[in-house]
């Protein structure tokens, strides 16, 4: 008796069938969502990501904050997100629609990031914070991101973007420490992380 | 799009009489039948039903005598 | 001389050593191809659980090992999950599934060379992919870290294994298709599909946002659902019954079990972003799939219950069978707090917290992890043809695991659910939530260094018995010994 054909056409229908529903039907009703221009202010929204915000997209994707940070705001009644300030509206598909890859996330050992850029616009303390957290969040459980940066020798004038350290993170006298390329780059993405614009679909009132 | 949705469901509706039709032609054919048998197949004459087949090493000696 | 085995068959000695001999002659077979996927799976399982306490550790102290950027938490996790997921836990089931496809094909394997070139493949594949994660080349898509050419190399070599399970299937001895072949059959056919679908729609020609996070969980959830656990299944519904010497209770529930884990599980994927930006319908589904998996997941336990019934006692002299009912019982536990965890009332608790990780590891360790560790115990010697050297670390090896993936899991759980209470309600500084958590997640670092000596305890034996060390022992998996071998 062989029952190798009912077992690969079951198997075979029973998984095409949740393939299109979860994968296929998803794809088509959202997979060619475009970006809105606002009939008010002319403007394209999400607004497009500079390439330095997107290259900080990339170090964003390499140092694995998405295994700590979430970037979605779900509804009020889904939840307290909008009730701790980490955003003026839920997020919808359409504010995605330029990342590659997503970074939703999964977990919230530190702060949901969709708006941080509104909400911390300071560059100065952003780059403060990734260099140590502790220094600005006492009991933070964030890794510090010194390797971000680098200490070297002031020869003539100081840079302008050395960072300002005191007490346990300034640099012995005559030294700076200064941000890479991928920490300005990071930084960057990170204020430009500010979804509050209005949608047709999610209006600020 | 509407005419990808259509096309979709008429693929959906057809693996699941695909579905539907195997599994009526399975149980019309037997291959539902005998299971207990199935349920056998992996006895043989030489580990058949009722002999335990693992024990911790130690006690190897000792269970087997007493099989 | 006749052995005890042979007086008490009914068809006599004469068959019952012909069986015998068949069954080495199909042990024998698997030997090679089955005992590299079990070494570099032990090897995989020491490197995982090394990143998984590094870490840990850096989780409630953050400054620990900080300056490396090889090291950073961001990476070193993303490392563990990959070298526990592809390394240890899908090598393991490969292993497994292998042997069990010979056994239950009733003929010894044969085109022992794909499954080898497999096992360097896929080994490669693992180790270039976790030093990518490590170097900051990861995809940063939970489950699908590897970048595309490590992925490519796993996908190759799992082409050569399912080409082989097909050729193996096409050359079994005619008779019953048993239940777990069912289980291998689908677990071999979903998993590539799953797998070349989700590189080619998200890292090859990534689709848009949000879609992205769909397809993601769809894999995540269907990796888990429809990859680890039928393979799972299949060596709990080859073990129970085989080392028992006790038909399964009801074949039927065992079938039914089946079809509805494959049609309902495929479905789940969406109770990962359930308030998050994807359709309301398909949060639907996937709360309502979620909640019909209790169908499989109760005839499954109801059916092992069944067949251990009257025989727990076998539970204290099998380590074979020790492992793998305490996996199936852990399979029901982690199936009924998945489903709950899918409605929106706890879900709005437990999503974003390290609940969520507990659960993960229930399923992943507590089920799936504990089963291959038995089916292991069971597999080895007969390849080996060697006693396991030492009960002492066989014990050693349980208690460690099950009372380290006890603790790890409680306190991720009651952790988790102290975390959500206090994200849900906005008075509650963060900082003090993060406070609250790092008790709970030093118990998951001790939980984590009990489970590493477990692992180091099994490493050991494993490395003994190859070496044949120890006396020679009369035990039952040397059942034939005073037979001669070909
Ligand atoms: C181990 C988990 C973890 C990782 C990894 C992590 N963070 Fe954090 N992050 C936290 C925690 C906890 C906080 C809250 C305390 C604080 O402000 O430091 C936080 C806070 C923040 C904040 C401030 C949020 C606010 O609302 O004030 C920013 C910005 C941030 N992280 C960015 C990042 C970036 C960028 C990365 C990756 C380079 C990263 N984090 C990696 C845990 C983490």
């Amino acid at each position: 008796m062989n029952r190798g054909l009912t077992l690969f056409v079951g198997i075979l229908a029973t998984f095409t069938l949740a393939w299109a529903g979860l994968v296929l039907i998803p794809y088509l009703q959202f997979g060619r969502v475009t970006d809105y221009v606002s009939e008010e202010t002319g403007q394209t929204l999400p607004p497009p990501m500079s390439g330095l915000a997107q290259r900080g997209h990339e170090v964003y994707a390499a140092e694995g904050c998405v295994y700590c940070h979430s970037q979605q705001v779900r509804g009020e009644s889904q939840g307290s997100d909008l009730a701790r300030g980490w955003g003026v509206r839920r997020t919808v598909a359409r504010d995605y629609i330029g990342e590659r890859p997503h970074f939703l996330g999964t977990m919230r050992t530190g702060p949901d990031l969709s708006n941080i850029g509104r909400r911390q616009s300071s560059v100065e303390w952003h780059h403060k914070h990734l260099y140590r957290p502790q220094s600005v969040s006492p009991g933070s459980v964030m890794p510090p991101f010194r390797f971000l940066y680098s200490l070297r020798k002031i020869v003539g004038e100081p840079s302008a973007d050395a960072l300002k350290l005191d007490g346990l993170d300034a640099p012995p006298p005559g030294w700076e420490v200064v941000p890479t390329p991928d920490a300005k780059a990071l930084v960057a993405y990170l204020l430009s992380l500010d979804r509050s614009y209005p949608l047709p679909e999610a209006p600020t009132e | 799009m509407t005419f990808t949705l259509v096309a979709l469901f008429i693929v959906v509706v057809a693996f699941t009489a695909i579905a539907i039709g195997a599994f009526g032609w399975a149980a019309k054919t037997g291959q539902f039948h005998g299971l207990e048998a199935g349920a056998r197949s992996i006895f043989d004459t030489d580990e058949p039903i009722g002999r335990p087949t693992d024990h911790f090493p130690e006690r190897g000696r000792k269970s087997k005598a007493s099989v | 001389m006749t052995s005890p085995s042979s007086s008490s068959s009914p068809k006599g000695p004469k068959a019952a050593l012909a069986d015998a001999l068949d069954r080495a002659a199909i042990d024998a077979s698997c030997r090679l191809p089955v005992l590299l996927f079990f070494g570099s799976a032990i090897a995989w399982l020491l490197v995982g659980s090394v990143f998984a306490l590094l870490a840990a550790i850096k989780l409630t102290t953050p400054e620990f090992l900080a300056d490396h950027a090889w090291l950073t938490f961001g990476r070193v996790r993303p490392a563990h999950l990959n070298a526990v997921a592809y390394g240890w836990s899908s090598t393991a089931a490969i292993g497994v599934a292998i042997w069990l496809m010979a056994r239950l094909c009733r003929v010894p394997l044969r085109h022992a060379r794909i499954l080898v070139a497999a096992a360097v493949l896929w080994n490669l594949g693992v180790a270039i992919g976790v030093t990518a994660i490590l170097a900051g080349a990861s995809n940063a898509i939970e489950w699908l870290e590897f970048p595309t050419y490590a992925a490519f190399i796993l996908f190759v070599s799992y082409a050569f294994i399912a080409v082989w399970a097909v050729l193996m299937f096409r050359e079994r001895r005619p008779g019953h298709v048993y239940v777990s072949q069912w289980y291998i059959f689908g677990a071999f056919f979903w998993f590539p599909w799953l797998y070349s679908v989700v590189n080619s729609m998200l890292v090859f020609w990534p689709v848009q946002g949000s879609v992205q996070a769909i397809i993601n969980w769809w894999f995540g959830h269907n990796v888990l659902g429809l990859w680890f656990t039928p393979i799972a299944l299949a060596s709990t519904y080859y073990m129970i019954p085989k080392i028992l010497g006790k038909p399964i209770h009801s074949y039927y529930l065992s079938i039914l079990g089946f079809w509805s884990l494959a049609l309902f599980y495929s479905w789940n994927g969406g109770h990962h972003l359930l308030g998050g930006p994807i359709p309301a319908w398909l949060q639907s589904a996937s709360i309502v799939a979620s909640v019909m998996m209790l169908i499989p997941v109760i005839t499954t336990a109801i059916n092992f219950h069944m067949t251990m019934r009257g025989s727990f006692a076998l539970l204290r002299t099998s380590p074979a069978l020790r492992f793998t009912v305490f996996g199936a019982m852990c399979y029901t536990v982690v199936s009924a707090q998945g489903s709950s965890m899918a409605l929106r009332s706890l879900n709005k608790l437990t999503h974003f917290t390290h609940y969520t990780i507990g659960h993960a590891h229930l399923g992943m360790y507590a089920f799936f992890t504990m089963t291959m560790f038995g089916a292991m115990y069971y597999i080895t010697p007969r390849l080996v043809r060697w006693e396991w050297p030492s009960a002492f670390l066989i014990k050693a090896h349980f208690w460690l695991a099950s009372t380290g993936i006890l603790l790890m899991v409680v306190s991720l759980t009651l952790g988790g659910l102290i975390q959500g209470i206090e994200l849900e309600n906005p008075k509650v500084p963060f900082l003090t939530i993060v406070a609250h958590t790092i008790p709970w997640l030093h118990a998951r670092s001790w939980s984590g260094a009990l489970l590493t000596t477990g692992h180091l305890a099994f490493a050991l034996s494993f490395v003994l018995i190859l070496l044949r060390t120890g006396k020679q022992r009369e035990g039952p998996t040397l059942f034939t010994k005073e037979r001669s071998f070909p």
